[in-house]
């Protein structure tokens, strides 16, 4: 086989599609073999992805790899174009671990098993796709397609509330994704040729005036996904209903997609647009830290927490983008791969608890610890992992965010230390939330009400294995950083680079930045 | 000399060798729980044995650094983005050489000490996982090069001290305690994150040094303020005021006593609160430069010292009383970094990691003791006033207890007089002011600690006595009512929760006498009693060996320079009057508690307010309880209620929602979404096509 030229993407995107639709006819009733099938599938695919990746994939280069270009439909332009790069290429392989981790985690799925993995298998390819596609049209295409197994998951298998959680969250997205087409559109026909192709759209110049309508839009969509405040708020509801496995889908891989669609689109194809945002970014960061870590603190429903929780770290994404330093964005994307990896252990822990004690309200639990001491100590380790203990990778991240946006000679030095106190203030508001959860939950004499009625027995080893497998990734990123940044250095330097140049072009002839920055002087320049 | 290279190539070796026992053990039991936790001497045995190896290296290390080589350090890049690039790694001087020395031999001693301690907690091999733990973050922040990686061991210890502190966790004051003292701590970290990064900005360096040269540079030359670098300063040092319990983020050390009593000696006695002290010390060159940040600290310092003698002086509690005493001691040896007797401070910190974790076991002796009569009910066994005459029944802990007791007082030639008197000495010259509070707390001491020891080793065995234990019982039962307000908890729970914490065996108790405890637990004593006595001899005035070793960065001294430097009639005249006033204290002591001839409880009585004010601990938690406990959940409940009520509204009312919302929800919420999801994407996809043909 030459490594070299075998279509990989192609491969991995629709194999597991393909294989969702053999699923109809496997003979099996009460989902045992299903599931096997499912999990065959998706360590074929995972296997195809770090292939890829050890043999093809060069993390030296910033360009876009593995691509393939077919036409498909030629009266449109529209082209089957993938390719991965610094950006896509460490979340495909976050999407494949995750996906396969969520399929052992449905192990004890009983209803309508067939459909289940049927869509969890769609959504793998799907996923997938929404990272490696280089084409506007195709993009929009598979951002919505991957909604609809999402929907079907959250109607079919939720909890009480799964209908108005379902349908908010398809309303929210969808509908944010109507800018996205729109603006794809404009983009597309903007000059002189016409063009869905990703890489041609980024050497078009647009002014700076259609940049920003450009940029308001695509940010609707990607903050509605991220999520950004105010457009949050199908998050807690979405994620109060879902059921593990398609929680860690959620949390791990989709919040993503909404990142790393901000900076394909927005930084890297509206740079001027983003030097004039961004002060209106890091902002809006800082609300989603502060602000989704207080309502954490408040919430009483274990699911809501965590996923209120989930927002606030998504802060740091945010403010990573904006920072206008190499830190800065590099410590955005590892924060996207560090949240995917805790947040999906998170939430299978809530998961895991939830199927012993039958409750997700905080006040009925307490004292389980005693009981169940293993999941007592892999949901600490989790915990610890999200707020960020020095060796596990949500550190790392964060301090790369918080190092680079110090560093950043784009702001002012009184906006930045108003902005980073803000942050900090995040650094002690998330220990709250999270260990007055565990206490909640674990400390405290044995929970007479709850022993009587539920089982409450320890982690089993699937259970230990799934956790074993996050914490991994998330103490080796941890104890080295360099293991994970290098995967994507030379593409994330690259972006902010020419957004330096860009920034500093702008600046030179356009009235100063809303946010009294002034991008010329080195560190030091305070009184002036 | 080949072989002492070796050594410091695999130095990193002395914080790994414990980590590697933690996980060994760590996974053991997560893996096989039941299998492992019955191996209980087999992991003991393999931890302490790393741990001992740990310290092996360590002497070597030490006696080698004591014969001058050089320092030594190695680092790797860590983590980079482009041209930025942030290092890790190790570096071995002499401050680093004494610690490592002074962590891995307490903590040996510690564990040595927790076979006999824990012999019946059904927690031994997680316990021990748990400290092999710690040292490793100890070790690990002892050793670290710059200031990054302290804030990484800095977290990690904290952690360390987290899952110790909650190590009991089906009692609920345990739980409180952990949780209270992770995110003070991280208030102190916000801090230190936001000078660290403040100085980072301005001088480009984590490096002790370089940060300091470049930052007293950029003051001189005026390309930085210099209110913005002592804002700096001040907010670093926000992180030792949090790890070393300084006010006013003390708060929850005291509370970290509901840990086992083996990490109230490591963690919150001996190593980990003195890691604050440690950082000042490493961060020297930053904040000798400042004054407003060298004011601040020792005037932080020696508040917190009066204050904590203060509240000492009348808690029942001996492991409270520990507690406050060691938030005055930490106190002291902040005061001293702040008024520049950097050495003071360390050689401080070093004579008061050996006596009060020699103290502290001790008291855990007398609560082991106390077990066996009153059972497992930190209310009984813990408070003094069920104490007394304890000589008689515990020898060996009683006399070190008492040779503790004598050297925190400051009573030459024990080794805790050495390093007060040095401290009082170099304050004086610097603010008789500082000096003043340093010699009156002194007093203070002496008069607490004394009276510990004669409440609890001297006159008659009171554990006996139903009616003491009754009106503690009381006591205890208001103390939970006011914590929670009223009405938080309904009367019928209230005996329950007090029937919670002794719940496991009560039943083989009710010795009539307490006991001595095992020999695991009287050898560390003894072992301790050693230095507690003699390590004050290495920092004499006459010959500072001490001094030499450690001196401010950037500063050599040698023992002869030192020795022609003291004014031998000033010393004699400080040293006299520190003892003169610890000699007053322990007087008092003796006159209340031993010949009762003044009446302690009639003074109480006379000075009610004053003495409630001390014994509430200056009503610092209530406030915090108040101010920050109950205000943060108050704002937290208020933006969760915006955020259903107003944020999910206003969304769900702007843009095209509004549209649907009326008749859409309605239909959808009828079951047929799935046809809605379907009609999205088909329009959207007509739309696609109808776009693209025009």
């Amino acid at each position: 086989m030459d490594f070299a030229t075998f279509p990989w993407l192609t491969t991995i995107i629709l194999l597991p599609i393909l294989a969702a639709l053999l699923v109809p006819f496997i003979p099996d009733e009460d989902g045992k073999t299903v599931r096997w099938y499912a999990l065959i599938v998706g360590l074929i695919d995972f296997a195809l992805i770090v292939t890829a990746f050890v043999t093809v994939y060069d993390p030296a280069s910033s360009g876009m790899q593995l691509v393939e270009s077919y036409s498909w439909v030629p009266a449109l332009d529209l082209k089957w174009s993938v390719g991965v790069d610094g950006l896509s290429m460490p979340l495909v392989l976050l999407t494949g671990f995750i996906t396969t981790l969520a399929v052992l985690a449905s192990w004890p799925v009983t209803l309508k098993p067939k459909l289940f993995y049927f869509l969890l298998l769609s959504m793998y390819g799907a996923q997938v796709a929404v990272f490696a596609v280089q084409d506007m049209l195709l993009f929009f295409l598979v951002w919505e397609l991957e909604l609809i197994p999402v929907y079907l998951l959250l109607s079919i298998w939720g909890g009480k509330r799964r209908l108005y959680a379902a349908t908010k969250f398809i309303l929210y997205t969808a509908g944010g994704s109507l800018f996205i087409l729109v603006a794809a559109l404009a983009m597309a026909f903007y000059g002189d040729t016409v063009t869905f192709d990703m890489q041609a759209l980024m050497a078009k110049e647009f002014p700076v005036r259609l940049q920003l309508w450009l940029y308001t839009a695509f940010l609707v969509a990607y903050a509605v996904k991220l999520p950004i405040f105010p457009l949050h708020t199908w998050l807690p509801d979405a994620h109060g209903e879902a059921t593990a496995p398609v929680h860690m889908l959620l949390a791990g891989i989709l919040l993503k997609m909404g990142g790393y669609a901000l900076i394909r689109m927005n930084v890297e194809m509206l740079p001027d647009a983003h030097a004039i945002v961004a002060p209106g970014l890091i902002i809006f960061g800082v609300i989603n830290i502060i602000y989704a870590a207080l309502t954490s603190f408040a919430q009483r429903n274990l699911k809501r927490k965590i996923a209120y929780s989930s927002i606030s770290h998504m802060g740091f994404v945010i403010i990573g983008i904006a920072s206008f330093t190499n830190l800065g964005m590099s410590g955005a994307v590892l924060q996207m791969v560090s949240h995917g990896l805790i947040g999906a252990s998170l939430f299978f822990l809530v998961g895991a608890t939830y199927d012993r004690t039958h409750t997700l309200i905080l006040s009925e639990m307490g004292g389980v610890g005693t009981n169940m001491p293993k999941i007592f100590s892999m949901f600490t380790a989790c915990s610890m992992a999200s707020l960020a203990l020095p060796g596990m990778s949500g550190f790392v991240a964060e301090l790369m965010v918080f190092v680079g946006f110090a560093n950043s000679d784009a702001y002012s030095f009184n906006f930045k230390l108003t902005m980073i106190l803000l942050m900090a203030v995040g650094v002690i508001l998330t220990p709250i939330y999270l260990l007055s959860m565990l206490r909640e939950i674990f400390f405290g004499p044995e929970n007479k009400e709850l022993t009587e009625h539920q089982v409450l027995i320890d982690a089993e080893p699937r259970e230990v294995f799934i956790i074993a497998c996050l914490l991994i990734p998330i103490i080796g990123f941890g104890l080295y950083p360099k293991l994970i940044t290098q995967v994507y250095d030379a593409k994330t330097i690259q972006i902010s680079e020419r957004l330096r140049t860009e920034m500093f072009a702008i600046a030179s002839h356009e009235p100063p930045l809303p946010i009294g920055t002034i991008p010329t002087t080195k560190a030091p320049s305070i009184g002036q | 000399m080949e072989s002492l290279e070796s050594l410091y190539s695999y130095a990193w070796l002395i914080p790994l060798l414990p980590l590697i026992g933690a996980a060994i053990v760590g996974v053991g039991l997560i893996s096989y729980s039941d299998a492992t936790s019955k191996l209980r001497t087999p992991s003991s045995v393999f931890i302490v044995s790393l741990l001992g190896m740990a310290m092996m290296m360590s002497f070597g290390i030490f006696w080698s650094q004591w014969n001058g080589h050089e320092p030594y350090s190695f680092m790797f890049e860590w983590a980079s983005a482009g041209s930025f690039k942030l290092q890790m790694g190790y570096t071995i001087d002499h401050l680093a050489a004494l610690m490592l020395v002074i962590v891995t031999t307490v903590a040996f001693l510690v564990m040595v000490y927790t076979d006999g301690y824990m012999a019946h907690d059904p927690g031994y091999v997680r316990f021990y996982a748990y400290l092999s733990l710690f040292s490793f973050s100890m070790l690990g922040l002892v050793l670290s090069p710059n200031l990054l990686q302290v804030y990484v061991f800095w977290e990690l210890v904290g952690m360390c001290s987290y899952l110790l502190i909650g190590f009991w966790y089906n009692r609920k004051p345990a739980a409180d305690a952990c949780q209270k003292a992770f995110v003070t701590n991280r208030v102190g970290d916000f801090g230190l994150l936001l000078g660290m990064l403040g100085i980072f900005w301005a001088t480009g360096s984590f490096d002790f040094d370089i940060m300091g040269e470049r930052l007293t540079h950029m003051v001189e030359i005026g390309s930085l303020p210099g209110a913005i670098a002592a804002l700096f300063a001040i907010l670093v040092f926000m992180g030792p005021m949090a790890k070393s319990a300084q006010f006013p983020l003390h708060v929850w050390l005291p509370d970290a006593m509901e840990g086992p009593t083996p990490i109230s000696a490591l963690i919150h006695a001996a190593t980990m609160v003195a890691a604050g002290v440690f950082l000042i010390g490493r961060m020297y060159p930053v904040f000798e430069e400042i004054p407003v940040a060298m004011t601040t600290i020792a005037y932080v310092g020696a508040f917190t010292a009066m204050m904590g003698a203060t509240i000492a002086m009348t808690q029942n509690d001996i492991k409270k009383g520990l507690a406050y005493s060691t938030m005055s001691q930490l106190g002291y040896m902040v005061m001293a970094m702040g008024v520049g007797a950097y050495s003071a401070g360390l050689f401080h910190l070093m004579t008061h990691a050996y006596f009060k974790a020699m103290l502290f076991l001790g008291s855990g002796s007398v609560i082991h003791g106390m077990e066996g009569v009153v059972g497992h009910n930190p209310t009984y066994a813990q408070d003094m006033r069920l104490m007394g005459g304890l000589r008689k029944y515990m020898p060996f802990t009683a006399i070190t207890f008492l040779i503790g007791t004598l050297a925190i007082s400051g009573i030459p030639p024990f080794a805790g007089f050495w390093s007060k008197d040095e401290i009082l000495g170099s304050t004086f010259q610097v603010s008789p002011l500082l000096w003043a509070i340093g010699w009156v707390t002194a007093g203070i001491t002496a008069f607490y600690m004394f009276r510990m020891y004669f409440s609890t080793f001297e006159g008659e065995f009171r554990g006996t006595n139903d009616d003491i234990k009754e009106s503690l019982r009381i006591e205890q039962l208001q103390r939970m009512g006011a914590s929670l307000g009223p009405g938080a908890m309904s009367t019928h729970e209230m005996p329950q929760a007090t029937a919670d914490d002794d719940h496991h065996d009560d039943d083989h108790h009710h010795a009539s006498e307490p006991h001595e405890s095992p020999i695991t637990m009287t050898l560390p004593l003894v072992a301790l009693a050693v230095p507690s006595m003699l390590i004050g001899l290495v920092g004499t005035p006459f010959g500072n060996y001490f001094e030499a070793f450690i001196s401010p960065p950037g500063e050599v001294v040698t023992v002869a320079e030192l020795a022609k430097e003291v004014d031998l009639h000033e010393f004699y005249v400080m040293a006299g009057s520190s003892v003169a006033i610890s000699v007053v204290g322990i007087t008092l002591a003796v006159l209340m508690y031993v010949t009762k001839t003044i009446d302690a409880g009639a003074i109480a009585a006379k000075i009610k307010p004053l003495y409630n004010f001390s014994l509430n601990k200056w009503y610092v938690d209530d406030i915090y309880e108040v101010v920050f406990v109950q205000g943060s959940r108050k704002i937290a409940k208020v933006a969760l209620t915006m955020d259903i009520k107003l944020v999910d509204g206003l969304v769900n009312l702007t843009g095209f929602v509004t549209l649907i919302t009326g008749e859409g929800l309605k239909y959808l919420e009828t079951g047929r979404a799935q046809f809605y999801a379907l009609i999205v994407f088909g329009a959207v996809l007509g739309l696609v096509l109808l776009s693209g043909l025009t």
